[in-house]
């Protein structure tokens, strides 16, 4: 059990790092996304306040939830690995 | 210069040519003439061998390992050792060795009346240093003809593998071009100007230097 602790430690820590990294570089990408839509709706009212709201926008969005596919995707590899492998 | 960069990147694409030819798994078409298993002592070999039965003690210095003996559909013979990967490098994820050696038993078969088989395995043989491929799946197949089937496994791997190398290629050209490059030339042009100022003024006392010499001399 101490190679599937390992394992499970080694790879959390790296998924968060991917996952973290991901969130902040996805997050930057919107914001400045918003600045310029800002730009190109004839800057409707105060700019922060229209960030702001985009951004509360996007905390609810399926892109973001889209990013927890960082553990999704290698749990389900790593199962059916396991699966192929030793019961097919 | 350029002989020892062309030299480094030569041995590093051999390196992970080599990794990857180590890792993936391949198909033999192959007839099983028999197991056994036998004691192991690991030596200067043993990162070549995996890891000891899941569950089982980890720290003994030697164990018993399953081999599976074959010969290949040319004809060439080939001894595949069978071991749980389990949680460890390479990712198999294999923990069924018992049952694949029980497997392979079942599919014996003599040259007379032979029954092939596609091994599924990864790894080398090597004489040298008595290394053996290991078995990951052993699959009953209709003849020695039998086709082993494209490996998209392997080729999605490598796709995916360039992917990410040509990516951070990218990223480090452009870091380069950004931040390194004016760098670099901002220390040429300096080194340049230093250049030309130490020559000027080389210049300068040759010239007076000169005017102590006789004319022709000049």
């Amino acid at each position: 059990m101490v190679a599937l602790a390992r394992l499970l430690v080694i790879g959390f820590i790296v998924l968060t790092v991917i996952y973290l990294s991901l969130s902040l570089y996805s997050r930057s990408v919107r914001r400045s996304k918003l600045e310029d839509w800002w730009e190109e709706e004839g800057r409707p009212g105060e700019r922060e306040a229209y960030i702001a709201e985009g951004m509360k926008e996007y905390e609810g969005s399926l892109r973001r939830k889209l990013i927890w596919g960082v553990y999704i995707v290698p749990l389900a590899v790593v199962s059916a690995i396991i699966y192929f492998t030793n019961f097919h | 210069m350029a002989f020892l960069k062309w030299g480094f990147w030569g041995v590093f694409w051999a390196l992970v040519a080599a990794f990857f030819h180590y890792t993936l798994p391949q198909h033999d078409i192959a007839r099983i003439t028999d197991t056994y298993e036998k004691r192991i002592d690991f030596g200067e070999n043993s990162i070549f061998w995996a890891a000891p039965d899941v569950g089982n003690a980890t720290t003994a210095s030697n164990r018993d390992v399953f081999f599976i003996q074959a010969v290949r559909n040319n004809g060439r013979v080939m001894v595949y050792r069978n071991e749980d990967t389990g949680w460890g490098w390479p990712p198999y994820f294999k923990f069924d060795t018992a049952n694949l050696q029980a497997e392979a038993a079942d599919l014996k078969s003599t040259s007379e009346t032979p029954r092939w088989v596609s091994i599924k395995h990864y790894g080398w043989r090597n004489e040298f240093m008595s290394i053996y491929p290991n078995a990951v799946e052993v699959v009953a197949v209709s003849g020695p003809d039998a086709r082993k089937g494209i490996p998209w496994l392997n080729i999605s791997i490598l796709i995916a593998f360039f992917a990410v190398v040509l990516g951070l290629w990218a990223l480090w050209r452009r870091f380069r071009a950004r931040r390194i490059d004016p760098v670099l030339e901002d220390i040429g042009e300096s080194w340049d100007a230093a250049g030309d100022a130490v020559e000027e003024r080389r210049g300068r006392i040759r010239r007076w230097l000169d005017t102590w010499k006789p004319k022709h001399k000049r």
